[in-house]
């Protein structure tokens, strides 16, 4: 058995193409955050639970905390940091912002993925299919009726509702 | 997290055969929502992880004549949730992929992923069992190895955490055959005006729970409402997930309260549950008589045309 090599890597990240040199056992979020200087998926539970890690992967949230960056080779990627910029704001960022929906703000880059991907799926999705398709985001501050409200803004904004 | 060097093979043959070499020390990765933890915590030491994500034609959902379907294996649990087709004929089994892990979890997880990882307590294997449905499998030519069979989904079980399967064999896709006809002596009449109905039922603590029971019925109703055919899977009451014996006694019966009285009991009867930290085997026999009737109640409701 040859000890472990390290494999070449690249990926789209926020539109940028991203290559590096990783142990295999590297994990896509260490690979983002350390590799990438991309802090805005957090390290919470590292089991898949908490949601904190989340970012999209072809377009779909996933916990990068159980995805090896090697399996991630040749996908595109999008974190929080690619989501809006602080001059243009996307419609779920303004909507958390004008509902004051993030508290300690830990969870709030998976939530706002996971809430993007439902939003660009779903132009009117109602209080129970938000609360469904956030079930993956836990937020320790509980601060949960803000987050729905932010996302129904946050579908108005984007598709004109007011 | 312990090292390991990573492959990611074109074809099924090359990852068998890179399994074959070394299969004490080597793991599959599908999902990896359950690896990534394994080789964390349990798994023991491992050399070797084979992605079997690059391999082509083992994803996707397709309807077979007669009404069966056919899963590939790498199929995500947000695909089955999301397939219109598969939701209005297999309610069951998009119900339990509906509720395996949070949305990120399931957009990463996969149908073969959660079959071979072999929980009792794996939601997708329940309906299936109810299904009747079968496992495919290579070997992918690796010398001394079966080419490809085919087997019950029971037999894919050997306990808790175990499959039957050759250490270089994979899990391929999984066969559902068409709802019974039911109609006995007399098919092509009863064909016409049977109907069918499959349910999941899943009990846990919260969402993102693992279930501390689950169970899955289908079942068919003849012109006149009553059981022309009837099977009940249980989950998490048991080392693997097993079949509720003797539902054949029941044909002939409508679904009414005094029925589900009885499934209740026999779904008690069938389940050999532990005590763990989630439930005491007490419980969870009288809570696997609860599910049954309500998977039972609830796959018989639109069968008889009412609104679940």
């Amino acid at each position: 058995m040859s000890a472990p090599r390290k494999i070449p890597l690249s990926m789209t990240v926020n539109g940028a193409l991203r290559e590096a040199l990783v142990e295999p056992r590297t994990s896509l979020l260490t690979f983002l955050r350390e590799h990438c200087a991309l802090p805005g998926a957090k390290r919470g539970c590292e089991e898949g639970e908490c949601g904190a890690c989340v970012v999209l992967l072809e377009g779909q949230p996933v916990t990068t905390c159980l995805i090896f960056a090697v399996e991630a080779e040749g996908h595109k990627l999008t974190t929080i940091e690619g989501l809006g910029q602080p001059a243009h704001l996307a419609p779920i960022q303004q909507a958390f912002l004008e509902t004051a929906a993030s508290q300690c703000g830990f969870c709030i880059p998976g939530m706002l993925l996971s809430a993007h991907a439902l939003l660009k799926a779903e132009s009117q999705p109602d209080e129970a299919r938000i609360r469904q398709a956030l079930s993956g985001n836990l937020c320790r501050c509980t601060g949960y009726d803000r987050i729905v409200k932010a996302v129904k803004l946050a579908a108005d904004l984007q598709y004109g509702h007011r | 997290m312990q090292n390991f060097s990573y492959h990611a093979p074109a074809t099924l043959g090359e990852a068998c055969a890179l399994m074959a070499e070394a299969p004490d020390r080597s793991r599959f990765l599908a999902g990896g929502s359950d690896l990534h933890l394994a080789l964390e915590h349990h798994a023991g030491p491992v050399d070797t992880v084979i992605d079997l994500k690059r391999i082509a034609g083992l994803e996707g959902i397709e309807e077979t004549p007669g009404g069966g379907w056919r899963i590939g294996a790498l199929t995500r649990m947000a695909a089955l949730e999301r397939h219109q087709g598969l939701r209005a004929a297999l309610p069951a089994l998009c119900a339990a992929a509906a509720v395996v892990g949070g949305p990120p979890i399931r957009n990463r997880a996969t149908l073969g992923g959660n079959l071979c990882n072999a929980s009792p307590a794996a939601d997708t294997a329940t309906p299936l069992l109810a299904f009747g449905a079968q496992v495919e499998v290579s070997g992918g030519g690796v010398p001394g190895s079966n080419a490809s069979r085919t087997l019950a989904l029971e037999a894919l079980w050997a306990g808790p955490r175990s499959t039957t399967l050759r250490p270089e064999e994979v899990l391929t896709a999984v066969v559902i055959p068409p709802p019974p006809t039911g109609g006995g002596a007399n098919e092509s009449t009863a064909n016409e005006s049977t109907a069918h109905g499959n349910a999941f039922a899943r009990l846990t603590r919260s969402a993102m729970d693992i279930a501390l029971v689950n169970a899955a019925a289908s079942l068919t109703l003849d012109g006149s409402g009553r059981l022309a055919s009837l099977t009940v899977a249980l989950g998490a009451v048991g080392a693997t997930v097993l079949s509720v014996p003797g539902t054949d006694a029941l044909l002939g019966r409508p679904v009414d309260e005094a029925l589900l009285e009885d499934i209740g009991k026999m779904a008690e009867t069938a389940a050999q549950p532990i005590t763990d930290v989630r439930a005491s085997a007490e419980y969870r026999r009288e809570m696997a008589g609860v599910m049954a009737m309500r998977a039972v109640g609830w796959a018989a409701a639109p069968a008889k045309g009412d609104t679940p």
